[in-house]
């Protein structure tokens, strides 16, 4: 059990929690990729301006030809990650003594979230980088839908926090903290602020100002790493019963759990 | 006897869904020879101003829309399967059906560019490329979500630890073959022509084949576990 592939050998046959950390996994190496095609590679984040006049925008397409095609097409790639991510988030309710209805709504609304969140913006720009010599005012149109379907697409994300945020204060088999329901109120919030991103094109309330953009970034941030953080914890605490989680013993202990080996059996 | 719970009904429109599919996409005229992304605006203005095309991709596409999201309910039958095998949690039967609906909504977006691109075919040759290439990029770079059930059925067959799992081990393998052969299509737009393009080798034939094989192979194996599951589970009743 020295080398990190017998590491991984040894979970596959024995780890009883496997299927949960292989979507945990999924879901840690999903956020890392999707900060690292959207903010180094295609350069989309932080926002270019809402402003620019046309020839501007089809500068920054040239500018960001091969970052977009080649970022977006890894983006394409791992979509389905998404689905594992999705599920794990959906579990952490089903685990609850809420209702099931919390967990599939969140699922749905999540799963479909993806289409314009996320995959619409990327086919916009895709198009719009494919073709350097298209009239200049669809490219700028092709701009203002991959940026408007990526901020404006609000309702999604407001009701699945909103979601999840009642399902938490109500749980009584204690699988979060309380505080981290309100977290998820300021993460349902940061989509109001977004609104008015489809008025602005100027300042702090365009797609790119300091209150649309930086604000609700800052807390999407905090908000995704406090998430893996307890899930992690979570999947660490499971026992796969139905009434409250139990305290989370020894973290060492329960990495590999000797008395797991055979329990599967 | 087990009640009628309508699955095999579920099951039987599968070969009647992929004949009308195989229909209509004999019937657009863009597929039977790939649109070249190379064709200038004028070229692909001219493509949906033709009369004898203009009818074919507005009854095509009208058939598309009717029956792209007829695979849904095969797509949960898979679902229903995962939910038998030996998991200690519903995360795979979720995923899979969180990846379920979005192949279906992207070919659907993709099926509405086409039938706008042919809605108003005297619109500027530019709009019309525009649609045209919104179209094709949606329908040929958005696999990740067929890759991803995909790679999460595999893994859920994998770790059906039980003495007769729900499906043999060479369907996993088969479904990791099927994703791999649907990844280039990702990265359709890197180039106008040549293998990569959205006509060429990898991202139209074999992307388009292998979506093909997944249908009838998958089609063969959940009929065959559905009345295997019918079998035992009427066994037991009687």
């Amino acid at each position: 059990m020295s080398s990190p592939l017998e590491r991984i050998a040894w979970h596959w046959r024995h780890n009883a929690k496997l299927e949960l950390w292989i979507a945990w996994w999924a879901m840690v190496v999903f956020y890392q990729l999707y900060g690292l095609l959207f903010f180094v590679v295609t350069r989309v984040q932080p926002p270019p301006p809402a402003w620019w006049d046309a020839p501007t925008v089809v500068q920054w397409f040239n500018d960001n030809h091969y970052g977009l095609l080649v970022g977006f097409g890894i983006c394409f790639l791992i979509t389905g990650m998404l689905g594992a991510v999705n599920a794990l988030l959906a579990y952490s309710m089903r685990r609850m003594s809420v209702s099931p209805a919390f967990a599939y709504s969140y699922l749905l609304i999540y799963s479909l979230s993806a289409v314009p969140g996320m995959l619409l913006t990327c086919v916009a720009l895709v198009v719009g980088a494919m073709r350097p010599d298209r009239n200049p005012e669809l490219i700028r149109w092709l701009y203002d839908f991959a940026f408007m379907a990526f901020d404006g697409t609000m309702g999604v994300f407001l009701i699945g926090s909103l979601i999840w945020m009642v399902a938490i204060l109500l749980d009584k088999n204690r699988v979060f903290p309380k505080w981290f329901a309100y977290l998820n109120l300021c993460n349902a919030l940061t989509e109001v602020v977004v609104a008015p991103a489809w008025i602005f094109k100027r300042g702090v309330f365009a797609w790119d100002g300091a209150i649309t953009w930086w604000l609700d970034m800052v807390v999407f941030v905090i908000y995704t790493a406090v998430f893996i953080t307890l899930i992690r914890k979570m999947i660490l605490r499971e026992d796969f019963g139905t009434s409250a989680l139990p305290d989370l013993v020894e973290p060492e202990a329960a990495a590999a759990p000797p008395g797991l080996v055979r329990a599967e059996r | 006897m087990r009640k009628t719970d309508g699955e095999l009904i579920l099951l039987w429109t599968l070969p009647a869904l992929g004949l009308i599919w195989i229909s209509a996409f004999l019937l657009f005229p863009g597929f039977t020879h790939p649109m070249s992304p190379t064709m200038s605006a004028e070229a692909v203005a001219a493509f949906y101003r033709d009369p004898e095309n203009l009818a074919r991709i507005r009854y095509s596409m009208i058939l598309f829309n009717w029956f792209g999201v007829g695979l849904i309910p095969i797509l949960v039958l898979i679902v229903l399967q995962i939910r038998r095998m030996a998991h200690r949690t519903p995360i795979f039967s979720y995923a899979v059906l969180g990846c379920a609906s979005g192949g279906p909504t992207l070919f659907l977006v993709a099926n509405l560019f086409w039938l706008l691109a042919a809605f108003r075919p005297e619109r500027d040759p530019q709009l019309t490329q525009l649609f045209n290439d919104l179209a094709w990029v949606t329908f040929t770079s958005q696999v990740g979500f067929l890759i991803g059930q995909s790679v999460l059925l595999a893994l859920a067959i994998y770790l059906d630890r039980q003495p007769r799992p729900v499906f043999k081990t060479w369907v996993a393998h088969f479904n990791l073959g099927v994703a791999a052969a649907l990844a280039p299509a990702s990265f359709t737009a890197l180039s106008l022509a040549g293998v990569m393009a959205w006509d060429g080798l990898l991202s139209f034939w074999i992307r388009n084949a292998a979506i093909a094989l997944w249908i009838a192979v998958m089609g063969v194996v959940l009929g065959q576990t559905i009345l295997r599951q019918r079998r035992e589970e009427g066994a037991v009743a009687v």
